[in-house]
């Protein structure tokens, strides 16, 4: 394991004028993992990120890196590179020279910067594209000119801002592969930002699910994928289904009643009571034959049926009003559905989840 | 008639007729001037055949007559000291009220434009009287020329700088901050270099409204020596007119004209797209 590039925030805030970007958040970065914050714009990651690049001063707080706070350093003494949402190559030097940029300040020799330069165009791949001007490069390339710019410094922390953002669709999907691959290579800390679940979810050793200027929750992928503990990271992460209802005890789970029917629900805060949201994902629910009765079934009426290939979503209408998603895998072991059909919908106890009223305390990973 | 002209399918007409009229009353006096100049005869309304004689001929011409050469080496060495002292300092006000976002950044913005619009003779008038009254040991004469063209020009450097310095953005700065550089070598390495389209199109600027002041200029001369193109121009038209003062003008004309078709280039070839202030304030010239 990496013994540098851990990164601890403490109480970090950061406000503009009366409103607070961060408010006051605590995170803590493992070294050499891939930590991603994710959330929608305006929650507040890419304000967290400049203040651990050091172009935001923060209201207040820590930022520890390796346990030095380094809050008040500006950011041309910090031992983190940035790879920009727009990559911010300077346009009047070349390749080389905008990854030579920031050897100048190690006090190394010119024969050992162009080494290190040489080594990181290698990395990328790009050695035949020394003599080019950013403009003359595709987006992709970019992009990879702007990770050997910051890579060539060995920083602790690598800290990337939406870094595929700009990039089309099908250069994303390599380039994610690529960057997970390098940093887990490099063993380099990488902070990511992103508002792309999906992007989160499959590079990300950890992700912190960001919403208002606060962290809703922090924990591995399939953590905040499968165990959501707020209503937003459910909803944020994926597709789901929520049920409101009121909770009561229930042996080691709740009861959980909506309309007429109740549920039993053994996962998340089950020893919630009163008015309580619960969420299913839809490929959790299971479709049975009209009439078939138990736990946790209920009658409804398929509504809509896309066909997807591999599955098929449907929309299913279930007594009380309410419009439940749901995903049946298309493995031949399902029953027939069309549009009209009566089915019931099994909603197994294991899979229900109760949820905490909105934000709870911010609970770090 | 009354169709033609109104046509909504054709060209518009009524329109591009008083463009070009507009354009042919404009130029056609510069172009009968500047024509003159190379007039062989003394007549500046006659034709008399096609001679150099005004501006290289052994009597009278710009090249031999001691008080248009003066004129034309003094408009050149007040530009060249112009352009010295209001560039860097224009680039260096454009960077610092960049970087100033606080109280009162907002009136001194607005207050780097008033020298734009400001009448020339009231600031020649202000000028005169600061130098006659507040500091006389300045007194008249090309340190107050040099002076007064500064305190007008600068403002047009802090425009077109600051032009291109809101299209750069901070990225750059930020980026080279970023990668360990200190707050000067920001400056140095990377937005000295991406403002010089700006820096070379103000200098041109500069330059051109150096060579053609004439209000401010005149104000703050001082003995004959520091007499201008432009204010002999004024003095001798109506006085003793001969066709070498149209030579002078035709010199001054195509300098300005050169400096100014340079800074343009220089802009649209190097800066990119934005920056349109720049070129709007290069056009007004």
């Amino acid at each position: 394991m990496p013994t540098h590039g851990e990164i601890q925030l403490e109480e970090l805030t950061k406000r503009f004028a009366d409103v607070a970007a961060v408010d006051g958040i605590d995170l803590h970065m493992p070294p050499g993992e891939f930590f991603t914050m994710l959330g929608p714009s305006g929650c507040g990651k890419t304000t967290t990120l400049r203040m651990i690049a050091g172009f935001q001063r923060p209201t207040s707080g820590k930022i520890l890196l390796d346990e030095v706070d380094v809050a008040q350093v500006p950011p041309h003494k910090r031992n983190v590179n940035t790879v920009f949402q727009n990559y911010a190559l300077f346009p009047h030097l070349d390749v080389a020279g905008n990854v030579g940029f920031g050897l100048k300040y190690l006090r190394c020799t010119k024969d050992e910067q162009r080494k290190r330069v040489a080594e990181a165009l290698d990395l990328v791949q790009l050695c035949d594209f020394a003599r080019r001007k950013p403009a003359q490069l595709s987006g992709g390339q970019q992009q990879r000119v702007a990770l050997a710019r910051a890579l060539v410094l060995r920083p602790r922390v690598l800290l990337l801002d939406e870094p595929l953002g700009a990039l089309d669709a099908r250069l994303r999907k390599g380039l994610q592969v690529e960057l997970k691959t390098l940093q887990a290579e490099l063993g380099i800390t990488f902070v990511f930002v992103t508002h792309d679940q999906e992007e989160a979810l499959t590079m990300s050793d950890r992700v912190a699910v960001m919403n208002g200027g606060r962290v809703e929750q922090a924990g591995t992928p399939r953590e905040v994928y499968e165990e959501p503990s707020t209503v937003f990271v459910a909803d944020f992460l994926g597709v789901s289904n929520l049920l409101t209802g009121e909770a009561s005890a229930d042996g080691d789970g709740c009861a959980l009643r909506v309309g007429e029917r109740t549920f039993r629900a053994r996962q998340g805060a089950t020893s919630e009571r009163g008015e309580v949201k619960a969420m299913i994902r839809p490929e959790r629910i299971a479709v049975e034959e009209h009439g078939t009765v138990g736990e946790n079934r209920m009658p409804g009426l398929v509504e809509r049926a896309v066909f997807l290939g591999n599955s098929f979503e449907l929309h299913v209408r279930v007594v009380g009003g309410d419009l439940l998603k749901v995903t049946m895998p298309n493995d031949g072991t399902g029953i027939p559905v069309e549009e009209g059909t009566a089915v019931a919908l099994h909603l197994p106890a294991e899979a229900l989840r109760v949820l905490a009223p909105s934000s709870p305390p911010v609970e770090v990973a | 008639m009354i169709a033609w002209l109104r046509n909504p399918w054709g060209r518009p007409r009524a329109l591009a007729f008083v463009t070009g009229a507009y354009i042919i009353w404009s130029i056609v006096p510069v172009g009968i001037a500047i024509l003159f100049a190379f007039n062989a005869g003394r007549s500046r309304t006659t034709w008399q055949g096609f001679s150099f004689r005004w501006f290289t001929g052994s009597t009278g011409s710009v090249f031999h007559d001691p008080a248009l050469q003066s004129a034309l080496k003094h408009t050149l060495l007040l530009a060249a000291i112009t352009v010295v002292i209001a560039v860097p300092l224009g680039v260096t006000l454009a960077l610092g009220l960049q970087r100033w976002r606080g109280r009162g950044s907002g009136s001194v913005n607005t207050m780097m434009l008033l020298p734009l619009v400001t009448p020339e003779i009231v600031m020649g008038v202000a000028l005169l009287l600061l130098f006659l009254k507040v500091f006389p040991s300045i007194g008249l004469g090309t340190k107050a020329q040099a002076i007064g063209q500064v305190t007008f020009t600068l403002s047009y450097v802090v425009v077109i700088v600051r032009g291109r310095l809101v299209s750069i953005g901070r990225e750059y700065e930020e980026a080279a901050a970023d990668l360990g550089a200190p707050p000067h070598d920001q400056i140095l390495r990377v937005l000295l270099p991406l403002l010089a389209p700006a820096i070379v199109a103000s200098a041109a600027v500069v330059f051109a409204l150096s060579i053609d002041d004439f209000v401010v200029t005149q104000y703050l001369s001082g003995d004959a020596s520091t007499t201008t193109v432009p204010m002999l121009l004024y003095a001798t038209a109506r006085g003793a007119p001969s066709p070498a003062l149209n030579a002078i003008a035709t010199i001054a004309l195509l300098i300005t004209l050169a400096t100014l078709a340079l800074a343009f280039f220089v802009y649209k070839r190097f800066a990119g797209g934005g920056g349109d202030a720049a070129v709007a304030a290069i056009m007004e010239v």
